[in-house]
């Protein structure tokens, strides 16, 4: 099983990836909205981080998270 | 460093991936990889040097999602820097049939099954969609006409999946067959239009997924976000486009360079002779079969196929043109390069005789030191590994696509016969100079070690198959081999090698007979999987530094010829040993220092002989 430190360490090193920033800007500022995040960059978010983490997302859910520890706990 | 962490560092440091990272890159597969590489190397300028520009519009009757990203990933491995052009989103039939593409190398279409199916039908009149779905394929061609009027440009369409969404929806057997009926038609009649024009290419996606056990859809990204292929799928269609964009680009190989033993047939032709091989019949001699069934398929259309092989070229030239299982006669090769020299200098010369670029090789053998000095030495080289299970030979030679061509012109179909013609004249007799660099990389080790209980039943073995670096031909048994080894008027050693790929275990041995003047060696054997690397020469030094040190005064070595063991016959003379009176007996003062080749470290073993 992920353990949570590898679950938000995966999750920040993804989402700063994808949108062009550092896992150290995500911890002070984690609202996603603030960033690029747009339909395609959520969904480019959602399918490494299923491939990362070998889990599956309600697209709901993902959808409706609006921060980085939204998605943590998602992929918890 | 993993091959996405390789490629950051590239693109940070304004360079494209080298030769090597684009080989990895190519055999990627997963598609969570290429799409996070394919976004790395947007980084890169259009112009970078190295790559081959290819512009590529994609046009989609759907979302396009991460394909540019995979696309990318997909062509710059392969040697391209690609322009990827995105169509505009819901545009698709007005962006084709207007050409507002222009003048690029290619056009990737999506296509899904959206596209050909009404928004709503009825499951009760199956015929009603049969004409729906005609009607759609007749409109799309006259697009594409109309696309094709206006633009030069070639058009790369794909075969359909027909969704078990779709198909599960209609419950009656009779109606579902005849579903899939209409579905195969319009496959049909896509894959018909390469006929239509030779401005249209057409792959077969429904295959390649089959084949690939890919699921095609991710039902949640297919509602969200209007894409009905899985990365999976995506993946495979850049595949796809790559081999198709490597092809229309002049990338594509033109010679298949060749090893023998344990590539075109099992076993060691110089160890088990031509009766001991495993070529056709039951596995895995089928696999051998087959595979040369295979590259003389890739001959017929017009693929040069030249023969690397480390043997003796006489025993080779008769078991090919002799052996009654062997399909790839010696007729069949337009180069035969089959010496002790190393691969790399032989596959440059084959390269220089044929006229042609390394670039334009793939080279398959089941060695990974030989992979490894041409991949080193010739990095434009295309390498596939046969190592391993024979059953998977055939698909590792053919699904990378490497000798795609559009199409087969006349002299596609000559082009084998021509170069034999051609490097007929040449003259592979020269000798080759040593890849020092190479051998240093490799960090080899020789461990000697005077034969022990556990190790004489190997070094009896080796006695028993070695053929070819066998000096006198002598076969010492394993009784034999253990009274020597108890002996104090003799000596058994063992040599055991090593290097960055791996630990080849025993794979020499020496009988001496220790005088007190002279040590006369009676045989040494060693296995042809070392040789190249000059480890019998480390051998001759390290047995007569043993020698010396012992007090002996002069060191004596025999050869007597077999017709199997000519790589051996200027052992002695290589190591500074001087012919003498006696036909087949050469000397050495024990004093003398033989020059150990600076690649390899030798360490004694001493083991415990209880």
């Amino acid at each position: 099983m992920t353990s949570p430190h590898t679950v938000e360490h995966t999750v920040l090193t993804v989402l700063s990836q994808i949108l062009a920033t550092t896992a150290d800007d995500l911890r002070a500022n984690p609202v996603l909205a603030n960033y690029e995040w747009d339909s395609y960059s959520s969904l480019e978010a959602l399918a490494q981080l299923e491939s990362d983490l070998g889990i599956r997302f309600d697209l709901r859910a993902f959808n409706a998270a609006s921060t980085v520890d939204d998605v943590i706990a998602l992929a918890a | 460093m993993n091959i996405l962490d390789t490629v950051r560092e590239a693109v940070r440091d304004g360079r494209v991936p080298d030769a090597a990272t684009r080989a990895v890159l190519g055999q990627v597969t997963d598609p969570a990889v290429l799409r996070q590489a394919g976004r790395t190397l947007a980084g890169l300028a259009l112009d970078a040097p190295g790559l081959r520009p290819v512009s590529v519009a994609v046009l989609a009757t759907c979302t396009i999602g991460p394909y540019e990203q995979m696309l990318r990933a997909t062509l710059i491995a392969a040697g391209m820097m690609p322009d990827i052009r995105p169509g505009r989103y819901k545009m698709f039939e007005l962006s084709l049939g207007s050409a507002e593409y222009g003048e690029t190398d290619m056009v990737s279409c999506l296509l899904d099954e959206s596209y050909f199916l009404p928004p709503q039908w009825s499951p009760v009149d199956i015929e009603a969609l049969g004409e729906y779905v005609t009607q759609r394929m007749v409109q799309f061609r006259s697009i594409l006409d109309s696309a094709l009027e206006r633009s030069s440009t070639t058009i790369l369409l794909h075969t359909l999946p027909l969704p078990g969404t779709v198909r599960d929806a209609v419950i009656s057997w009779r109606d579902r067959a005849r579903l899939s009926r209409i579905w195969h038609q319009l496959n049909a009649d896509l894959l018909a239009l390469v006929d239509h024009s030779p401005k249209i290419a057409v792959f077969d996606l429904v295959s390649a997924l089959g084949e690939r056990a890919v699921v095609a859809r991710d039902d949640r990204l297919h509602r969200y976000g209007d894409l009905p292929f899985s990365d999976g799928a995506l993946a495979i269609i850049a595949d796809q486009t790559r081999r198709f964009a490597q092809a229309r680009v002049g990338l594509s190989r033109k010679v298949l360079a060749l090893d023998l033993d344990n590539t075109l047939w099992g076993g060691v032709v110089g160890e088990v002779g031509a009766q001991g091989l495993q070529l056709g019949g039951l596995y895995p001699g089928n696999c051998y079969r087959q595979l040369q069934n295979t590259v003389t398929m890739l001959r017929e259309q017009g693929v040069v196929l030249v023969l690397a092989s480390k043997n003796d070229a006489e025993l080779v030239e008769r078991t090919l043109a002799e052996h009654p299982e062997v399909v790839l006669r010696p007729e069949a090769f337009s180069a035969r390069m089959v010496n002790w020299q190393p691969k790399a200098a032989n596959l440059a010369a084959a390269a220089a005789s044929l006229g042609l670029a390394v670039g334009s090789f793939v080279f398959m053998d089941d060695s990974p030191f030989e992979r490894g000095q041409v991949a080193a030495e010739l990095p434009d080289i295309a390498i596939l590994s046969a190592e391993g299970d024979p059953a998977h030979h055939v698909r590792t030679l053919v699904q990378h696509g490497w000798f795609d061509v559009l199409d087969l012109t006349e002299t596609d179909k000559k082009r084998p016969e021509l170069y034999r013609t051609k490097a007929r004249r040449a003259d592979f007799s020269a000798s080759f100079g040593s890849p020092v660099d190479y051998l240093r990389a490799l960090g080899i080790e020789l461990l000697p070690a005077e034969a022990t209980q556990f190790t004489v039943a190997r070094i009896a073995q080796l006695a028993s198959r070695t053929n070819q670096f066998n000096l006198t031909g002598v076969r010492y048994d394993e009784a034999t081999t253990a009274q020597w080894s108890a002996s104090p008027d003799h000596l058994v050693a063992s040599f055991s090698v090593r290097d960055r790929f791996g630990d080849e275990g025993v794979v020499g041995a020496v009988w001496v007979d220790c005088g007190p003047e002279v040590w006369a060696v009676t045989n040494l054997v060693l296995s042809c999987r070392v040789l190249g690397r000059d480890v019998e020469i480390a051998v001759a030094a390290w047995l007569v530094a043993k020698a010396h040190t012992a007090g002996a005064s002069t060191v004596e070595g025999r050869f007597i010829p077999s017709g199997r063991n000519g790589v051996a016959a200027d052992f002695w003379t290589r190591a500074g040993f001087a012919r003498t009176d006696i036909d087949g007996i050469l000397r050495l003062d024990a004093a003398s220092t033989v020059p150990s080749p600076d690649w390899i470290s030798v360490s004694e073993r001493s083991e415990v002989n209880s």
